[in-house]
């Protein structure tokens, strides 16, 4: 079952002997050879394509190493990505896929050359923003007593310390806020998700990431639309300009809209 | 904390093979955390997220950043040792021959 690991599981940046490997950055459709520049992984590495048919990885050389996803390394990932997406639709590779040979990639190309047909022909001039908002959790709890009555009401007895009820007033406060924080947040979230609906193709929400987010998502956006998304983002941005910090990326290769499980084993 | 008084006090009363099944639990416990890189990913998106937000600087980024990076090592030389899959590494497409290995 355990087969035996030769690869380093360090990557050592410099001097780097034996390159034999190939990393895979994305899948295009390109039926001739094509140069990206030397700004591959592990240190400025030549990037260019590998084919099959009309089919292209994009790839730069690498020693057989595991790829640990520091910043540093997912942001070379990342800028290969950008660049080659700049004139193409791609199909993104999950970071660190090395293959361990040219052949190796011409199979997976081969093996899987329906699969990324149809997928680039369906991602074609697609491109994917990243939306988080995070919220500033006092200022709108600061709010939810200007507007809320029963929440005022409470905050008011607390504060003129009527002894007898002051502990289970405070209880009570604590769970009104929560339930009302709740409704706040799931109506911002609706409300920014309707104001960019109409101008994206699809939508998708990830988990959110520490306590001040209330919102992760991924739009996929026609090309010709990006434009028009923009304006909405920063429309609705405004919007809420006091209460909400929104932090807007892309545009992206489809990350979250691409789903190939392709049948990949250890090449020992 | 379950386990733990599981641990001090059920082997008191049960029988032996009550011990023998804590102890089991407990390895089966331990091995699950070093073998999971989930909650080590989720710190490190965490950790980029304070870096984006300016709320940490790039020192202390590389400084935890490195940290984490060696818990994920850890994890996969556990999962290796243990005969799991690991993800990174050179990889070829499956042969059709042995498919969902």
């Amino acid at each position: 079952m355990t087969e035996p690991q030769t690869v380093r599981t360090e990557t050592p940046p410099i001097a780097q002997p034996a390159v034999e490997g190939k990393y895979v950055y994305c899948i295009i459709r390109l039926d001739k050879p094509r140069d990206f520049g030397s700004v591959g992984i592990g240190g400025g590495q030549r990037v260019y394509t590998v084919h099959y048919q009309d089919l292209a990885a994009i790839v730069s050389d690498t020693p057989l190493v595991i790829y640990d996803p520091t910043r540093e390394h997912v942001l070379a990932h990342e800028f290969v990505n950008e660049t080659v997406m700049r004139e193409f639709t791609v199909i993104p590779m999950s970071f660190g896929t090395v293959f361990r040979s040219e052949d190796d990639v011409t199979e997976l190309l081969r093996s899987t050359y329906q699969a990324f047909s149809d997928v680039l022909d369906k991602m074609q001039d697609k491109i994917e923003f990243g939306l988080k908002v995070l919220w500033e959790r006092e200022k709108v709890i600061a709010n939810l007593e200007r507007e809320n009555d029963e929440i005022r009401r409470l905050k008011d007895e607390i504060s003129r310390n009527i002894a007898s009820s002051t502990y289970f007033a405070r209880m009570q406060l604590g769970r009104l806020v929560e339930a009302a924080l709740e409704g706040v947040q799931s109506r911002y979230v609706a409300d920014i998700h309707e104001a960019l609906k109409p101008v994206a193709v699809a939508s998708r929400s990830n988990k959110v990431i520490g306590d001040r987010m209330i919102l992760n998502a991924a739009f996929l956006v026609e090309r010709t639309q990006e434009r028009a998304f923009d304006d909405k983002v920063k429309e609705v941005s405004r919007r809420y300009e006091e209460l909400l910090t929104f932090k807007y990326t892309g545009p992206w290769p489809p990350y979250n809209f691409v789903n190939i499980k392709l049948k990949l084993e250890k090449a020992n | 904390m379950g386990l733990l008084t599981k641990l001090l006090f059920f082997p008191i009363a049960g029988p032996v093979a009550g011990i023998r099944w804590s102890l089991g639990k407990v390895q089966r416990v331990v091995e699950e955390e070093l073998v999971d890189d989930a909650p080590v990913k989720q710190e490190l998106m965490e950790l980029q997220m304070l870096l984006e937000l300016g709320d940490i600087d790039d020192a202390e980024y590389a400084q935890r950043e490195a940290v984490l990076m060696q818990r994920l090592r850890d994890v996969r030389e556990w999962r290796e040792r243990l005969g799991m899959a690991t993800a990174g590494g050179p990889v070829r497409v499956a042969r059709e021959s042995d498919d969902d290995a």
